[in-house]
């Protein structure tokens, strides 16, 4: 069985916590930087776009290593929280999105729904999960 | 599962936080293994035995009817 130092625990789990939300920063600002740099200075397709999507990309893997990371770092409970509000959200996710598809094929929306809405639509679902979660364990 | 680590920490006079200090996980966890809500792992239940210099069985007790 793993050796376990209660204090190395707490702290491992704080600088896991710490460093998720560096990299969740780093990638939103590099997700902006992707989007707004090409309108901000001028060029559409120029080798400072391309940079920017692909910094983008490498943050985000960066932003997925260290999710993996502070879900190692939690407690049992604290992990089972949060994988239960992910399932929710990849289920809310996977249904939401492809009962929008098959209705957009049949042509049954009228409009199209700006594809900024989904990712937020998951921010949501996922923040309702894990406070639901959070209370039912409280 | 009930367990009895409620009535090990108050004779040690001990907050819920300070045995999740000891014990190296939330305070949140050990109020829900407390009420029952949630069964610890092997190895925190390892570690909550030792600190209390019990077996597990001495403070975990199945309440499932055996089959």
């Amino acid at each position: 069985m793993q050796a376990h130092s209660e204090a190395t625990s707490y702290r491992q789990s704080n600088r896991a916590a710490a460093q998720l939300a560096l990299w969740t920063l780093a990638w939103a600002a590099s997700l902006a930087a992707a989007r707004f740099g090409p309108e901000l200075w001028g060029e559409q397709r120029s080798v400072a776009s391309w940079a920017a999507v692909g910094a983008n990309a490498l943050v985000g893997i960066a932003w997925i290593v260290a999710f993996a990371r502070f879900l190692r770092a939690l407690d049992d409970l604290q992990r089972k929280i949060m994988q239960d509000a992910l399932a929710v959200t990849l289920g809310v996710g996977w249904v939401v999105g492809f009962s929008y598809f098959v209705a957009d094929a049949g042509g049954l929306v009228a409009y199209d729904v700006n594809a900024a809405a989904f990712p937020a639509l998951l921010g949501v679902v996922y923040v309702i999960a894990f406070v639901v979660g959070s209370i039912r364990y409280r | 599962m009930r367990n009895r680590i409620a009535e090990l920490r108050t004779e040690h006079s001990w907050t819920q936080a300070d045995l999740a200090q000891r014990v190296g996980i939330s305070r949140q966890s050990i109020n829900a293994i407390e009420t029952g809500k949630f069964d610890p792992s092997l190895p925190v239940a390892f570690r909550i035995a030792r600190l209390f210099d019990l077996t597990i069985e001495d403070i975990f007790t199945d309440d499932q009817p055996p089959t």
